[in-house]
């Protein structure tokens, strides 16, 4: 198959025409932090935590949307880029309430993980302290909007995996809330199918299902990432 | 070579800092070796005194605490904000999208108890609760935090001892970061 | 109607306006900004003046466009002496009618400008505020009225596109649009016969035009004004784009808040149909053009390209990363033109006059006019177009009269929220696209606001930070969260109760946010703040030094 040559970090590769940057970088092991992407859904580059620079661009583009091109170079490892991935990691922190030591994803979250990643010790900024509700209404899971850092993830589960179309996003700005039809309570919801796979799309302790207690949250977006891969399967 | 001076307080936390520094266990004597802990919840003495290190437990929830970080701001040559109510204000900080007297209304009035005359303490000798919780790094300087609910020991006694050896700690080299 | 049937349809509108019995002709301004104060009312009451005095067959009462000093309305223009009314009411009407038309002498004291100017002219084109413009986009906003396709027809409207459809082919009109240099006029100045040639490149059997009227920088009204004036004209301009980039379908995305914008558009649209310019085979040729309006909901980050496609596509508006551009995927993932309302509105004049025409006016890398809303604290606030590379002094000074009640000028942000300040000692700069980026601005769509002694910098960079965090669409962590904090921050700066550190902080977030985030939004939302506190750092110092009088024993924030 044809390949073609880029430079990721110095490192010379020949990956495939067509794949985005993220791709390229992930199938040489090269780390580079993600948050709104998972694989299987579709990519939004909404966290831009994947920035990258390439040469000759003067502006830094998402990896996970950004396709590869013949002789580009890239640098995922600038000074500046872990900066700005810092910075984004603390507003992710500041701008809801994480509260870790009662969270049910303690120690079995993306957000924290991209904290110790990036060596967050504390946030810079002020908390901006939201009032957010905890959504119970449904049967068996919960939805926590203290804890949303609003990836999108569960929203494109829904909407390209399960085809329930149930979660979808309101209002502008930092009010911007995950909603479940037009906005109604969770458990009166006439499209949800408890599927469940939003909750395992989540990266964070938002989405969680009734019969777990703090720290013991166990998430498998991977099972998410499988699905797509074998329903591709099936259809070749 | 002159011992240094440690000194720990708690302010708007749940002490569990100060456990989890007890656990470091026998390791209590390589840091008593290099430093007296002059103030501690349980040592007695009214003012906090001239440290080389101050270690602080919790979040700034009140006048009194206010007031008593800012005086040990001034006596500490180094400031160590210890757990995550000092670094983010944590559980402490859960407070901070209601109002006040919400909050009193939800502990003293509405909480079922044996008590029940329903009303908010008022008594002039008791602490004014401030509208908002803050994290030490609003309210004064921080030289170094250790995030943590609680910090582990490990890490306690790493930033302490590598202090005290006229080091600076890096919690991420040794994988000691942790927050929850 | 086919080729010939139009031609013949303009002479006879021709001439029927040559022959008209009418020596006189009054215009009134139906911009939504006299009819706000009261235009419509002053109309009727001519008319009913006029039938009273029995001069029907002599006058004749053109409600039209946008005339240009907003702020002197409800507007009149008498012609052909060119006399302009300004503040026109019901109770002068008949004195108005009697001296003017009967009399032929003008008012003095009514005339435009009269409260300010020494002696105000009574042929308006020879005001400083006119004299000093060059008009080519709003050329018949003003003289002609919008509702009536004939009108346009009998101001060389649809001559570029018959032109066009005609005597060129797509690459002739290409090649003409890259000669005229012409950049567009949405803010980026992207060149637009380049981006013309992009869509036309590729091959799809469906691609789309858009027209982008969701203006939404506060104290901007250039957009709804060209829409309001002479909506033909930027139809006019979509078609001819439709026809070099290989269109069949367009679409018009017009604010909610334009109503009447998009009442005048959409009456266009059924004209231009009804005389078959627009719709199958349009003039006989075999080029098929529609255009539909769609209407904007109310949200700023929807004037952003993706955003609007998404907008028009039914979901929710939210920009989508770049690349790919909307040219190579756009609207339904098809090959999309989009420019703005303006650049479609100076297409016409393009093709008709030749690009060599339109290149020679303006600066070498800017081409063309540009039109600006003038506001803010200045004598003449309104609707102004001048050549690129204009001095902003000759735009304050000369067009706009100075500054109210004889204060001093102190800045003019250029590009709204997504701007920057010029101070007074830049007062002598080419407004052209480069020249503004030089000074931490940018030339935007064309807002103007002019800024006293009385402005407050860090509060104004505070306002438009705010403005910023409201219109966030909230899709990526650095707009989102970034210009809350920002604004948190400069709040906190204008209630003196900031410290350096907090300055550092907010220096350090502007060029995060301006740098990572996923759109044009937040990338130039820190704009406002990053040139005030180029121009007057100064204000921000004082206010810092404030806070450090008043703690000087504890410092608030550190970094650890």
């Amino acid at each position: 198959m044809n390949t073609i040559d880029i430079k990721i970090n110095e490192r010379s590769l020949k990956v495939l025409p067509g794949i985005t940057i993220l791709q390229a970088c992930r199938d040489n092991g090269i780390d580079i932090l993600t948050m709104c992407h998972l694989k299987g859904l579709s990519d939004v580059g909404a966290c831009r935590l994947c920035l990258v620079e390439i040469e000759g661009i003067n502006k830094l583009l998402s990896a996970c949307t950004t396709r590869v091109a013949s002789n580009m170079v890239i640098r995922t490892d600038t000074e500046k880029i872990k900066r700005y991935q810092r910075i984004t990691t603390e507003l992710f922190f500041a701008e809801r309430n994480h509260v870790c030591s009662v969270c049910v994803a303690n120690g079995n979250c993306e957000l924290q993980e991209l904290g110790y990643k990036v060596g967050m010790d504390h946030i810079r900024y002020p908390f901006l302290f939201p009032e957010c509700k905890v959504d119970t209404s449904h049967q068996y899971f919960v939805m926590d909007h203290n804890r949303c850092i609003m990836c999108t993830r569960c929203v494109r589960a829904c909407s390209e995996v399960e085809g329930a179309f149930n979660w979808d996003v309101k209002n502008r700005g930092f009010q911007v809330r995950v909603i479940s039809d037009f906005d109604t309570p969770w458990g009166e919801s006439i499209t949800c199918t408890s599927c469940g796979k939003c909750l395992q799309a989540c990266p964070t302790g938002a989405l969680w299902s009734k019969d777990v207690v703090q720290g013991q949250l166990e998430k498998h977006p991977e099972m998410i990432t499988e699905l797509v891969e074998k329903r591709k399967l099936l259809l070749t | 070579m002159t011992k240094k001076k440690i000194g720990t307080v708690w302010l708007g936390g749940c002490s569990g800092c100060h456990m989890s520094l007890l656990d470091i266990d026998e390791r209590i004597l390589d840091v008593a070796r290099l430093a007296d802990i002059v103030k501690c919840p349980i040592v007695d003495g009214k003012e906090f005194p001239k440290v080389d290190i101050a270690l602080v437990e919790g979040s700034v929830t009140s006048d009194e605490h206010l007031h008593e970080i800012l005086h040990i701001r001034k006596q500490a040559k180094l400031l160590v904000a210890l757990g995550d109510c000092a670094v983010m204000t944590n559980v402490t900080g859960m407070r901070n999208y209601l109002q006040l007297n919400e909050v009193f209304d939800t502990a003293y009035v509405n909480a079922i108890s044996n008590d029940q005359s329903g009303t908010v303490p008022n008594h002039p000798a008791l602490l004014r609760l401030h509208d908002k919780v803050f994290p030490l790094q609003e309210v004064v300087n921080v030289d170094y935090v250790i995030p943590g609910c609680p910090p582990s020991a490990d890490a306690i006694f790493y930033v302490l001892f590598e202090f005290l050896n006229d080091r600076v700690p890096d919690l991420n080299e040794v994988k000691k970061l942790k927050y929850g | 109607m086919n080729r010939q049937e139009f031609k013949d349809l303009v002479i006879a509108e021709t001439e029927k306006t040559k022959n008209s019995t009418c020596k006189h002709k009054i215009c009134i301004c139906c911009g939504a900004g006299c009819i706000s104060s009261g235009s419509e009312a002053v109309m009727k009451k001519l008319q009913e003046e006029i039938i009273e005095r029995g001069l029907q067959s002599e006058v004749e009462i053109i409600p039209t466009g946008c005339m240009g000093p907003c702020n002197q309305g409800p507007l009149m223009k008498y012609l052909p002496e060119n006399s302009i009314y300004q503040k026109v009411d019901c109770s002068n009407i008949s004195q108005i009618v009697q001296s003017q038309v009967i009399e032929k002498k003008p008012i003095e004291h009514l005339l435009l400008f009269a409260d300010s100017r020494e002696r105000p002219f009574s042929n308006a084109d020879e005001d400083p505020f006119f004299s000093k413009q060059l008009k080519i986009v709003l050329k018949n906003c003003g003289q002609l009225n919008p509702e009536r396709i004939e009108d346009y027809l009998v101001h060389e409207g649809y001559r570029a596109l018959d032109k066009a459809l005609f005597e060129m082919s797509p690459e002739d009109v290409i090649a003409e649009i890259k000669q005229s240099r012409m950049r567009g006029r949405g803010g980026a100045g992207y060149p637009t016969g380049l981006k013309w040639e992009t869509v036309y490149k590729y091959v799809n059997d469906q691609k789309y035009v858009i027209c982008n009227g969701d203006e939404g920088d506060p104290g901007a009204f250039m957009d709804r004004s060209v829409l309001e004036g002479n909506p033909h004209r930027v139809l006019e301009g979509m078609a001819i784009g439709g026809y070099a980039v290989g269109a069949s379908k367009g679409y018009a995305y017009i604010r909610g808040e334009y109503p009447l914008a998009i009442k005048r558009f959409e009456a266009a649209i059924k004209q231009a149909k009804k005389m078959g310019l627009l719709g199958p085979n349009i003039l006989g040729s075999n080029f098929s053009f529609d255009v539909e309006v769609r209407i904007g909901a109310g949200a700023f980050v929807c004037g952003e390209e993706t955003a609007l496609i998404a907008s028009i596509e039914g979901k929710r508006g939210t920009p989508r990363p770049r690349p790919p551009f909307p040219a190579e995927s756009g609207l339904w993932g098809k090959p999309t033109l989009i420019n703005n309302v303006e650049t479609f509105a100076g297409i016409a004049p393009i093709i008709n006059n030749g690009g060599e025409w339109y290149s020679e006016i303006g600066t070498p890398k800017s081409a063309g006019t540009k039109v600006f809303a003038l506001a803010g604290k200045i004598n003449y606030s309104g609707l102004i177009e001048v050549p690129m590379g204009t001095s902003l002094r000759e735009i304050v000074f000369d067009i706009g009269g100075g500054i109210q009640g004889g204060g001093e000028f102190k800045a003019a942000q250029t590009g709204g929220p997504s701007g920057g300040c010029i101070p007074a000692e830049h007062l002598d700069v080419k407004m052209d696209y480069e020249a503004l980026v030089n000074l931490g601005s940018i030339m935007g769509s064309g807002g103007l606001i002019v800024m006293d002694q009385s402005s407050d910098m860090v509060d104004v960079a505070r306002f438009f930070m705010e403005f910023c965090m409201d219109e966030s669409c909230g899709k990526c962590v650095p707009c989102r969260v970034g210009t809350k904090m920002m604004h948190d921050l400069l709040q906190k700066i204008c209630d003196n109760n900031a410290s350096r550190i907090d300055l550092e902080r907010l220096e350090e977030l502007a060029v995060y946010v301006k740098e990572a985030s996923l759109c044009g939004l937040g990338g130039s939302a820190p704009n406002p703040l990053l040139s005030t506190l180029r121009h007057f750092r100064n204000e921000y110092e004082t206010r810092i030094g404030k806070y450090e009088e008043k703690h000087i024993e504890v410092p608030q924030t550190s970094e650890v």
